[in-house]
């Protein structure tokens, strides 16, 4: 399993020196031209990662999420699910950068190796922005009523939020 | 316009936590600790841009390369077959198939951004079909809460992240994400599916009893609310 966990990230980047070395394509113009694409997407995202990075910092030394994760600790205990990934779970469905500056807080304040970590990044890995993606597909063809489709979304990522502690537990216990 | 609405959605995000934290800030006395924090979040964002920019250009180029080769019509292909069951209508029509399928490509093979743009345009060639403008058909359901959940084969961002942070294996997560995003999307599709299969059920009924054939939207979710 780690190996093939370790291999992934290797093995796309010799795909592609293979296909360099081996095709006519000017498949380096396109590297070039896609890693800019990816300087700009990342430039874009520093605004709004400043704002909610400034937030998150806010929350978390005002001692609110500690409070409340306190409160909530025995019920965490009892479904399984560390209380401190609230704020993660609370942000992930509605902002990505948000849930990026979360995580990021998470990771700084219990390490990214912890159990904690372990369970956010799971978490982050295996879930997307649902209302975001809800709102953007269904506004641009206007439909309104979306019938069962956040229902279904909604309980995908409550499913999701358990299942990756539990297997977070099967897999680093 | 969507980016308008998310934008709101974003500014509402950063208000609340603000607001909270400066209310338990008052509190628990942190005020002091509050203030850092502000200046250490705007420096932390731009370290967090920078070790993430290298990864993000990386990738994106990675992610041309392989939708130059035709990764996504080849990976379409394969997973063309699985249409027929997730999405009926567009199978019968054949409308909005091959956005659909290169949708799901471009979500596993981790080109978000070219996801998106595809799940619209499949989402247009829906709407085409759709016997009832505004309303969401059975396969619109399915595709938005698909791309919900979607199966991402290298979450990027995420081992960046993980390794900005001082993990020593930063890739150790990724068969479990494999595993819990795939049980996922599993649920996603039952869910989406089998509710509306409840819903025709009933829909029928009540037409069988001659009350009306007007479609019983109102137990259903309302519109997303800007």
């Amino acid at each position: 399993m780690e190996v093939l966990s370790s291999l992934a990230i290797p093995s796309v980047i010799l795909l592609i020196s293979l296909m360099l070395l081996f095709s006519k394509h000017a498949y380096f113009d396109e590297f070039l031209e896609g890693a800019k694409d990816g300087l700009r997407t990342g430039v874009n995202l520093l605004p709004t990662l400043v704002a909610l990075m400034v937030a998150v910092s806010m929350l978390s030394a005002s001692g609110a999420v500690d409070y409340v994760a306190g409160l909530l600790a025995p019920l965490g205990e009892a479904i399984g699910v560390p209380m401190e990934l609230l704020p993660l779970i609370i942000t992930r469905p509605v902002s990505g950068s948000g849930s990026t500056a979360i995580l990021a807080d998470l990771f700084d304040k219990y390490g990214p190796d912890s159990f904690t970590g372990l369970c956010a990044s799971v978490i982050m890995g295996s879930s997307e922005t649902m209302i975001y993606v809800i709102a953007v597909y269904f506004s641009s063809v206007n439909v309104k009523r979306t019938r069962h489709a956040l229902p279904a979304a909604f309980l995908t990522m409550i499913f999701c939020i358990f299942f990756s502690c539990l297997i977070c537990r099967l897999f680093f216990a | 316009m969507p980016s308008c609405s998310v934008i709101k959605m974003l500014g509402k995000t950063f208000s609340i936590l603000c607001i909270t934290s400066f209310i338990a800030a008052l509190l628990s006395g942190n005020m002091q600790a509050l203030g850092n924090a502000v200046i250490d979040g705007a420096a932390r964002a731009v370290t967090l841009t920078l070790s993430l920019l290298g990864i993000m250009c990386l990738w994106c180029g990675v992610m041309r390369v392989l939708k130059a080769a035709n990764f996504i019509t080849k990976l379409s292909k394969l997973i063309a077959p699985l249409l027929k069951i997730l999405f009926p209508t567009a199978y019968r029509t054949g409308n909005g198939l091959d956005e659909i399928s290169a949708n799901i490509s471009a979500n596993i093979l981790g080109i978000g951004n070219a996801a998106t743009p595809f799940a619209i345009k499949a989402m247009e060639a829906l709407e085409r079909d759709n016997p009832e403008p505004g309303r969401a058909t059975d396969d619109m359901i399915t595709l938005a809460v698909l791309n919900t959940a979607s199966i991402n084969l290298l979450p990027t961002t995420l081992l960046a992240l993980r390794r900005s942070a001082d993990s020593s294996e930063p890739a150790i997560i990724l068969v479990p994400v494999w595993i819990c995003s795939a049980a996922c999307t599993l649920l996603a599709v039952t869910l989406a599916r089998s509710l509306s299969i409840r819903r025709k059920s009933k829909i029928k009924h009540s037409t069988n009893d001659a009350l009306t054939n007007r479609p019983t939207g109102k137990t259903g979710v309302k519109g997303i609310t800007q």
